[in-house]
C-alpha cells in the first residue's frame, strides 16, 4: 500500500514537474526581472517532540543559519529558499515515531516546490524515509543519523528503491563510530571485559552491533548483550546482573530516552564500571535530567570532528548563540554544514541556467565538493561522507560552567583510534 | 556475588517494583470493584501524581540530587509531599469521577471506558505540554544510606518505599474492613441497588472510591520520583499497563489481589531478567497473565462476580 501510494505520488510529482517545465521558462522571459524570485523550499525533519526534542532544536537551528545567512546575502540570484520543518517526534512514541517520518517524507515529496531537505535526527526515522524519498527522488542530507544501512549497498533494494543514492551525511556512520570506542577502550583504557546493552532502536542495535563486532576482533571479552524496553522505568534488574558478572565496562547502544534511566540506575548500582556509548547519548538532557554525579565518567563519542571549541569557529559560534540563545553542539555544525552543501548545489544548478529540480540537485549535491566548517565536504558512491573522523568525549562535571552546557561538561579527548 | 546474594537482591528490586505496581493496581480495583468499569485514566493520574510530587519537593527548595536532608526536615518534607500530592491526585480523581464519569454512569456500553481513555490521553498531552518533553531530574532529599545483607545491597530508599507502601495498604485495608464507609463501599461492590434501598449513599461510595485510588496513584508517582530519581510525561504507560495487569491477576475487584498480583509481577520482572533476558520482559509478564485467566478466569484472589440486576 505505501509503496504503492508513494510511487503514485512521485509519479504524479513527475508530471506536475513536466508542465510545469513546460511553462516556467515562458513566463521567466516575459516578466524578466519584473517577476519575483522563485521560491524553492528546503524540508527540514527533526525529532522536535520527545527526550530529543533538545538536540533536535539546537540541530533545526544550525541548519536554519546556513539558509538565513544565504537569503540575507541573496546568495542565489532569481531564487529564494522557503525552510518548511516537519516534526517526526510523537507524544505517543515519546521520542522519534518512524510512523510519523514516514509521513514527513510523503509530504515533502508531495510537495513540488520541495527541492532538498535536511534530516532526520534518528535513524530510525531515516530507515522509514529513505524509501519514500528515493521514489520521490528527493535528496536527504543527515547531520545526525548514523545507522550504516540506510546507505550500504547491499540495502539497496529496501533504502533505495528508486535507484539513485538520495541519503547523503555529513557525519560518519556507526560502522566508523562504534569501533571508535571499542578501539579507544581497548588501547587507552586497556577494557578486557565488557557487558553490551541495546535500546531496541535501529540506531541503538546497528551501534552496538558494531561496537561488539570490534570488541571482539580486539580481545575484548563480551560477557553479555541484552535488550532495554526504552519506555520501561526500571533498569536494576539489568544492572544487577551485571553487577554481578563485574565486566571491565559496559557499552550502551541507544538515545537518551532510555539513557538516562540507564545513567542514573547504573550509577546508583554499578558505580565503578566504566560507561560509555555514542552520539545518542550527546545531549543536555544526559547533563540536565540524569545529571550530575550519574552523568559522570560516560564516555561518548560523535560521528564527527569536535569543532566547537576550535578557535576558528569562534565567530560562528557567537553569531548562532546570538542567534538562537542557546550554545550549538557539533551536530548544530553539521546541520550547518548540510544546509551548506544544499544551498551549493542550488546555486550550482542555478548557475548553469537550467530549472531548479529535485533531480538537478540530488545529481548536484552527489558531486558535490563544499568547503564547510567542519573541511572538504564530499560523499562517495552511496552518500556516505567520505571523511570519517569520529571523536571521543569524556563527561567530566566542571561546576564553573551551567550543568548543561555541552561544550564543557563534555571533555573533549581526541580523535577515535581507527584500528 | 554469589547465587545466592544475586537471588537476595533481585528480590529486593522485586519488592520495590512490586511495592509501585500494588499501590497502582489498588486503585483500578477499587472503581472496578464498585463499577466494574476500567478506568484508563488512572495511568496517567500516576503520572500526574509524579509531577505534582516533583513540584512540591521543588518549593521546598530541593533540585537535582544537591540537597540532602536528615531527621525533622527530611520527614517534614516527605510527610508534606505525600500530603499535597495525594490529596491533589485523590482530587483530580474524584473531579474525573465528577465531570466525565457520572453523567454517563447509566450508559451501557463501553462509553465510560472509552471517556477514560480520553482523559488519559488529555492528561498525557496536557503535561507535555506544559511541561515539555524531557525527562525531569527529580529531587532526592534521603541521604545514600546502603546496608550490606549478605551480598547484596538494600538502600534506605527502598526501605523506606517498602514501609509507605505497607502503611498505605494497611490503611486501605483498614478503611474497607474496619470503617462503617468501607462497608458501605463492600455492600454496594457486592450489589449497588440493595445498598442503596438500605440507605447507603452510593454517590459517595464511589466518590470515595476514586479518591483513594488516585491519592494511592499519586503516592506511587511521588514514591516512582523519589526511586528512579527521574520522571517524564511517558510514566504512565508502561508502570500503568503492568500495575493493571497485576490487578487482573490477582482478581481485578479484589483488595488484596491487587496487592498480591503487584508484589507477583514486580518478583517476576526482576527474576526473568536476571535469568532470561530483560528484553522478553513484556512477554514473560503477559504469557503468565493469559496462563492465570485460561486456567483461573477471576484471577488468583477473586470471586465470581456478583449477578447484577
Amino acid at each position: 500500500m505505501i509503496t504503492r501510494r508513494a510511487a503514485i505520488e512521485a509519479a504524479l510529482g513527475a508530471g506536475a514537474a513536466a508542465v510545469f517545465g513546460a511553462v516556467h521558462p515562458v513566463l521567466a522571459q516575459a516578466a524578466d526581472q519584473v517577476v519575483a524570485d522563485q521560491v524553492l523550499k528546503v524540508g527540514i525533519d527533526l525529532s522536535l517532540t520527545g527526550a530529543d526534542a533538545e538536540s533536535a532544536t539546537r540541530i533545526k537551528d544550525g541548519a536554519l543559519l546556513a539558509f538565513e545567512e544565504a537569503e540575507a546575502k541573496h546568495e542565489i540570484p532569481g531564487y529564494r529558499i522557503e525552510v518548511v520543518t516537519y516534526d517526526d517526534g510523537t507524544a505517543t512514541a515519546g521520542q522519534y515515531d518512524p510512523a510519523q517520518a514516514a509521513t514527513n517524507a510523503r509530504k515533502m515529496v508531495s510537495d513540488h516546490d520541495v527541492v532538498a531537505a535536511v534530516g532526520p535526527q534518528m535513524s530510525g526515522a531515516g530507515k522509514a524515509m529513505a524509501p519514500i524519498l528515493s521514489q520521490g527522488g528527493l535528496a536527504i542530507i543527515t547531520p545526525a543519523s548514523t545507522n550504516p544501512d540506510i546507505t550500504d549497498p547491499r540495502f539497496a533494494p529496501q533504502y533505495r528503491p528508486g535507484g539513485k543514492p538520495v541519503y547523503f551525511r555529513t557525519v560518519t556512520t556507526d560502522t566508523y563510530q562504534g569501533p571508535g570506542l571499542a578501539n579507544y577502550w581497548s588501547d587507552t583504557l586497556h577494557v578486557k571485559t565488557v557487558y553490551i546493552l541495546d535500546d531496541g532502536g535501529a540506531f541503538g542495535v546497528g551501534l552496538a552491533d558494531a561496537f561488539q563486532k570490534r570488541a571482539e576482533q580486539k580481545g575484548i571479552k563480551v560477557l553479555g548483550r541484552d535488550r532495554l524496553d526504552a519506555k520501561a522505568a526500571d533498569y536494576t534488574t539489568v544492572l544487577t546482573k551485571i553487577k554481578s558478572l563485574n565486566p571491565d565496562a559496559l557499552y550502551f547502544g541507544g538515545v537518551l530516552q532510555a539513557g538516562v534511566k540507564l545513567a542514573k540506575q547504573s550509577y546508583d548500582i554499578i558505580p565503578k564500571v566504566i560507561k560509555g556509548g555514542g552520539d545518542g547519548m550527546m545531549g543536555p538532557e544526559m547533563l540536565t535530567a540524569a545529571g550530575f554525579p550519574a552523568a559522570e565518567g560516560w564516555y561518548v563519542t560523535i560521528a564527527s570532528p569536535h569543532l566547537t571549541e576550535d578557535d576558528r569557529m569562534a565567530d560562528w559560534m557567537k553569531s548562532y548563540k546570538s542567534r538562537f540563545g542557546v550554545s550549538p553542539d557539533d551536530y548544530a555544525i553539521t546541520a550547518y554544514d548540510a544546509g551548506l552543501v544544499i544551498i551549493d548545489a542550488i546555486k550550482r544548478v542555478a548557475a548553469t541556467g537550467k530549472l531548479v529540480t529535485r533531480d538537478a540537485v540530488r545529481d548536484a549535491i552527489q558531486v558535490a565538493d563544499v568547503k564547510t566548517l567542519q573541511g572538504g565536504v564530499s560523499f562517495d558512491a552511496n552518500g556516505d561522507l567520505k571523511d570519517r573522523t569520529v571523536s571521543v568525549f569524556h563527561i567530566k562535571h566542571d561546576p564553573s560552567f551551567p550543568a548543561d552546557d555541552l561544550v564543557h561538561q563534555y571533555r573533549y579527548l581526541g580523535v577515535a583510534p581507527t584500528s | 556475588m554469589t547465587n545466592f546474594d544475586l537471588l537476595l537482591q533481585q528480590t529486593i528490586n522485586g519488592l520495590s517494583l512490586g511495592a509501585m505496581y500494588a499501590l497502582l493496581a489498588l486503585g483500578f480495583t477499587l472503581v472496578y470493584g464498585i463499577l466494574e468499569l476500567i478506568n484508563f485514566s488512572h495511568f496517567n493520574v500516576f503520572m500526574v501524581g509524579s509531577f505534582v510530587g516533583l513540584w512540591t519537593l521543588q518549593m521546598f527548595g530541593l533540585s537535582g540530587q544537591d540537597v540532602i536532608l536528615t531527621g525533622l526536615p527530611l520527614a517534614g518534607v516527605l510527610l508534606a509531599a505525600f500530603a499535597v500530592t495525594m490529596l491533589a491526585s485523590g482530587a483530580l480523581g474524584v473531579a474525573i469521577e465528577r465531570l466525565c464519569l457520572r453523567p454517563l454512569r447509566d450508559v451501557k456500553g463501553p462509553a465510560a471506558m472509552i471517556t477514560t481513555i480520553g482523559v488519559s490521553t488529555i492528561l498525557f498531552n496536557v503535561i507535555l505540554l506544559s511541561v515539555g518533553a524531557d525527562s525531569k531530574n527529580y529531587p532526592n532529599p534521603l541521604p545514600t544510606v546502603r546496608f550490606q545483607l549478605a551480598g547484596a545491597v538494600l538502600d534506605l530508599r527502598v526501605i523506606l518505599i517498602w514501609i509507605v507502601a505497607l502503611l498505605l495498604m494497611a490503611g486501605l485495608w483498614l478503611f474497607v474492613q474496619r470503617s462503617r464507609l468501607g462497608k458501605a463501599m463492600r455492600a454496594t461492590a457486592q450489589d449497588p441497588e440493595a445498598a442503596r434501598m438500605m440507605g447507603v449513599n452510593v454517590d459517595r461510595v464511589i466518590v470515595i472510591a476514586f479518591f483513594a485510588g488516585s491519592a494511592l496513584a499519586g503516592a506511587g508517582g511521588l514514591i516512582f520520583g523519589l526511586y528512579y530519581n527521574y520522571t517524564s510525561f511517558l510514566i504512565g504507560f508502561t508502570t500503568g499497563l503492568r500495575a493493571f495487569t497485576a490487578a487482573v491477576l490477582g482478581g481485578i475487584g479484589s483488595v488484596p489481589g491487587a496487592m498480591a498480583g503487584g508484589v507477583i509481577i514486580g518478583l517476576v520482572e526482576a527474576m526473568g531478567g536476571q535469568f532470561i533476558a530483560t528484553a522478553w520482559t513484556d512477554v514473560i509478564i503477559f504469557s503468565i497473565l493469559v496462563l492465570v485467566l485460561v486456567f483461573r478466569p477471576t484471577g488468583l484472589f477473586g470471586r465470581l462476580a456478583p449477578v447484577k440486576s
